[in-house]
């Protein structure tokens, strides 16, 4: 006979709310497949941003850890002018650790950075590139006053054209790495959102489909959370999906892109394409897929109650 | 409220809009335990009447008790709960085309939460009640109409329901289905079920000697015990001459 009010879960609830939401989306391929698609674009989209990011917020710490204090020397300074300013940092207690690159070794480098501006560099008729200094600094010593002041003096000694240090570029580096991240988030939340809003269709698509079954259901005793769950499954496994979609994508793109579009040894490229995204920003993009898959599946089945005259 | 009671109507009022009053100030009870008909021509409110007893409508006035409860007080809620004591055949069948017989009846005991293992033999039970073990692997449209009947009376009766409530069970029978369909409401009635069955087959009302309830424009037109021939203690309103 029937029991009192007694409202358990049966142990076999979750593996019914499974096995109807994989066989509704089978059923309905074509709608399942609109969701998933939508659902990958907004991730990928998401994902492309993150990972933009995540590579400029790396090549940002790289700088930053190795922040650097370079003195150009003037082509015309003299041996002893030289000597002169390798005293100076050697007697200096922030910029005794340096090294001496020669204008050849310098030309060196920038063929090798800049594989694909070497014909533009065979034309020139003389080595364009400075010998310099390179001192490495702590990076908080660079955000000093002091620390500009001496770099002032260090600008007026014989021989000396210039002296860069890069914690400026740094700065606004992450300037740039906080701007994409926040570009990315907005348009990820608000394309999470459309796709939402198309999950929700798809599910209300599917709910009337399944009209006749849902008052069998409601009319033999099943309870809302019953009725509903397989939905709910829906929305989160198409969101699931869509999200799985949208990382293998990322990944292979970036793959592609390290392989063909990345000329080696190039510093800009091996900026960009220097790592995939940690496993924590992976799970963030499925979590976010998964939750925009199950906010569109729960804003169709919150109006689906029964309706009593 | 006597315990002993199943069903009692209270005054009970069904308007749809200001034309149209499907029942009319209808006052009756049930006892546990009792099998009765309910009869009277179309449109005189004996579906809204099934309704308002699953608690599918709300009446605009008066009191429905179903086994103790207050059905104007039940939260919605409880009303899943409610509804499982309900064994309710539908005068459409309504069986689910995409499922076989057995999956028909293994989805009801999946929605009021049943384990995998009692769903084999519970539908089991009910389909030999209803003499269709056999055809447990057929989809409901390799079915006849009297045997998607039977399949639809086995879905009511498997979970034991306290109450089975029917809606023109023989109303695509021949009369010898009809019987046979008769029965097996007389046996869950044997096995402590109460008992309501609506229909217009005045034969099988009249060969089951058992209480019957008509209705006309949505008043209770008369009780009687069919057969025997006198009315039985009614409620309200006007006798008229049903048979």
């Amino acid at each position: 006979m029937g029991s009192e009010f007694d409202p358990q879960i049966p142990s076999n609830t979750v593996a019914y709310f499974f096995r109807e939401a994989f066989r509704r989306i089978w059923i309905s391929k074509r709608t399942s497949f609109v969701a998933v698609a939508m659902i990958a674009v907004s991730m990928l989209i998401v994902g492309f941003f993150l990972l933009l990011s995540e590579n400029l917020g790396r090549a940002a710490e790289q700088a930053q850890g190795k922040s650097r204090v370079d003195i150009y020397l003037s082509a015309e300074a003299t041996p002893a002018q030289v000597a002169a300013v390798d005293r100076y940092l050697a007697a200096h207690r922030d910029l005794a650790r340096r090294r001496f690159v020669s204008s050849d070794e310098a030309l060196r480098r920038f063929t090798s950075y800049f594989a694909n501006l070497n014909g533009i560099v065979a034309q020139l008729d003389a080595n364009p590139f400075p010998a310099s200094f390179e001192c490495d600094v702590a990076p908080q010593l660079m955000q000093s006053p002091a620390f500009g002041r001496e770099m002032k003096e260090l600008r007026a000694i014989g021989g000396v054209d210039d002296v860069q240090f890069d914690w400026e570029w740094v700065r606004r580096l992450k300037r740039v790495v906080n701007v994409v991240n926040i570009a990315g988030i907005i348009a990820g939340a608000l394309l999470a959102l459309a796709a939402a809003f198309t999950i929700a269709n798809v599910i209300r698509l599917t709910m009337m489909l399944y009209h006749e079954e849902i008052e069998i259901m409601r009319l033999v005793g099943a309870t809302e959370r019953i009725i509903r769950g397989p939905f709910l499954i829906e929305g989160l496994l198409q969101g699931t999906f869509g999200a799985l979609l949208a990382v293998a994508l990322l990944f292979g793109s970036f793959v592609a892109a390290r392989r063909f579009i990345a000329p080696a040894n190039s510093l800009i490229w091996s900026f960009l394409f220097n790592g995939f995204l940690p496993w924590q920003k992976i799970a963030a993009l499925l979590a976010g897929g998964m939750i925009a898959g199950f906010l569109g599946s729960w804003l169709s089945v919150r109006e689906s109650g029964e309706e009593s005259a | 409220m006597k315990q002993h009671r199943m069903i009692h109507f209270y005054h009970v009022t069904k308007r749809f809009d200001a034309y149209s009053t499907a029942l009319n100030d209808v006052t009756f009870h049930i006892d546990k335990g009792e099998f009765v008909f309910l009869t009277g021509p179309s449109g005189a409110g004996k579906s809204t009447l099934l309704k308002l007893i699953l608690r599918q409508i709300r009446p605009t006035e008066g009191q429905i008790v179903v086994n103790g409860r207050n059905l104007n007080a039940m939260k919605r809620r409880h009303l899943p709960y409610f509804r499982r004591e309900i064994g309710m055949v539908f005068q459409e069948f309504k069986l689910i085309e995409r499922m076989t017989i057995f999956e028909n009846l293994s989805f009801i005991l999946t929605v009021i939460g049943l384990t995998a293992k009692e769903h084999k033999k519970k539908a089991y039970t009910a389909l030999r009640a209803v003499g269709l073990q056999h055809k447990m692997n057929y989809y409901p449209l390799q079915l006849s109409g009297g045997e998607q009947q039977r399949v639809a009376i086995a879905r009511a009766l498997i979970n034991d329901p306290l109450m089975l409530i029917a809606d023109e069970p023989t109303g695509n029978l021949d009369p010898d289905l009809a019987q046979e369909v008769l029965e097996i409401f007389n046996s869950a009635n044997l096995r402590g079920s109460t008992v309501l069955l609506a229909t217009h087959d005045r034969d099988l009302i009249e060969r089951s000697n058992r209480r019957v309830i008509a209705l006309d424009h949505g008043k209770i037109a008369e009780e009687k015990i069919a057969a025997a021939g006198k009315p039985a203690a009614r409620s309200e309103s006007v006798f008229v001459n049903w048979s």
